[in-house]
């Protein structure tokens, strides 16, 4: 496959597996995350000359521009670029202050769009390029305590869309990848605030299992690729059948 | 926080109308509820930065053992 590929949340979970696939496709990439030791544990980092590490929050939006100009200035025009930062969390509306739905807007949304607006620029993009959001089954569905989470998560499914039509005339390409749940140390953040009983009931609610990071990243591989080509705006659901129900 | 601006805050929190003490088993409350739990969890967190789990909360059963779970050397003398 090849190509210039952004991907932010590198430093875990889905973020994490898609880079390790990606540089066994010969993709050079530009990783975004801020732990740089939990990175550290699955790439090496001296040994694979094709992957850059940015240290960098993404609440910092004003940052944004610097940092992906950086990445082209020496490498060249991007090729696709995947949102896998996000964050999740679990908080009854009745404690959902402002200050605490922006927090989770910052990540999830604003720094989406702020992304996509760099990146999409012709001087910082290729025609063709593909760029990946990673929503989740929350961005349709509904859940207690999840007003901040599921809101973000359904406003990037309207930001695609929209985005997938105004870039579409250089072939640029925008979707979404809505997966259901996928362990990783955020769901098992989540499960410990769970009870047994909860968790088996979250469980039984997949009816192909929970799911892995690899079943997942070949998705966005695909959706990364040349032989997702004609599809656009779409929001994918790969969630095991939970959504199904 | 004092104790008794803890019980006071979370039975407004919870949205109790009967009178919470260090004695009343939270389980008991006729409010009390998978939903319940979730807001006792974030007032928690937000206010010691203490992620109570779902085995935690299994145990609590009187507002008492939710103190000794954050744990009583985090709150001020009343
Ligand atoms: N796992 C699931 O079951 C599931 C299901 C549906 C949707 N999703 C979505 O898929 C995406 C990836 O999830 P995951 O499970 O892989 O999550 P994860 O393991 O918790 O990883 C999240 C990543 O986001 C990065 N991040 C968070 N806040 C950041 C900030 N302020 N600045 C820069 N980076 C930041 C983290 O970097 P640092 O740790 O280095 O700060 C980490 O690399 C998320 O958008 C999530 O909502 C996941």
């Amino acid at each position: 496959m090849g190509g210039n590929i952004i991907v932010t949340g590198v430093t875990s979970g889905i973020g994490l597996g898609l880079s390790t696939a990606l540089l066994e496709k010969d993709c050079t990439i530009l990783g975004i995350g801020r732990d740089i030791s939990k990175l550290q544990r699955q790439i090496n980092l001296e040994s694979n000359k094709q992957f850059f590490f940015e240290s960098f929050d993404l609440s910092d939006l004003g940052g944004i521009e610097e940092l992906i100009n950086n990445f082209i200035s020496a490498h060249g025009k991007i090729d696709g670029f995947v949102h896998c930062a996000g964050i999740e969390e679990t908080i009854p509306l009745s404690m959902y202050k402002v200050d605490k739905v922006r927090r989770i807007y910052e990540i999830n949304v604003f720094a989406a769009i702020e992304l996509l607006r760099i990146v999409s620029k012709k001087k910082n993009s290729n025609d063709g390029a593909s760029f990946i959001f990673l929503s989740s089954v929350m961005g349709a569905l509904g859940q207690s305590g999840k007003v901040g989470y599921c809101s973000t998560k359904a406003a990037i499914l309207g930001m695609v869309k929209a985005s997938a039509i105004e870039l579409a005339k250089r072939k640029i390409r925008v979707n979404a990848v809505l997966p259901g749940i996928v362990t990783t140390p955020l769901t098992e953040k989540l499960f410990s605030e769970l009870s047994e009983e909860n968790i088996s009931r979250i469980k039984d609610m997949h009816p192909l299992g929970i799911g892995e990071v690899g079943d997942i990243t070949p998705v966005i591989t695909f959706l990364l690729s040349n032989q997702s080509r004609w599809i656009t705006g779409q929001s994918l659901t790969v969630d095991g059948g939970y959504s199904i129900q | 926080m004092k104790i008794s601006d803890f019980i006071h805050g979370l039975a407004e929190e919870l949205e109790i109308e009967s009178r919470l003490t260090a004695n009343t088993n939270i389980k008991d409350l006729d409010e009390w509820d998978s939903l319940q739990a979730m807001v006792l969890i974030s007032y928690v967190s937000e206010y010691f930065g203490v992620s109570l789990t779902g085995s935690d909360i299994h145990e609590i059963t009187t507002i008492e053992s939710l103190i000794t779970k954050i744990g009583p050397e985090r709150f001020e003398q009343e």
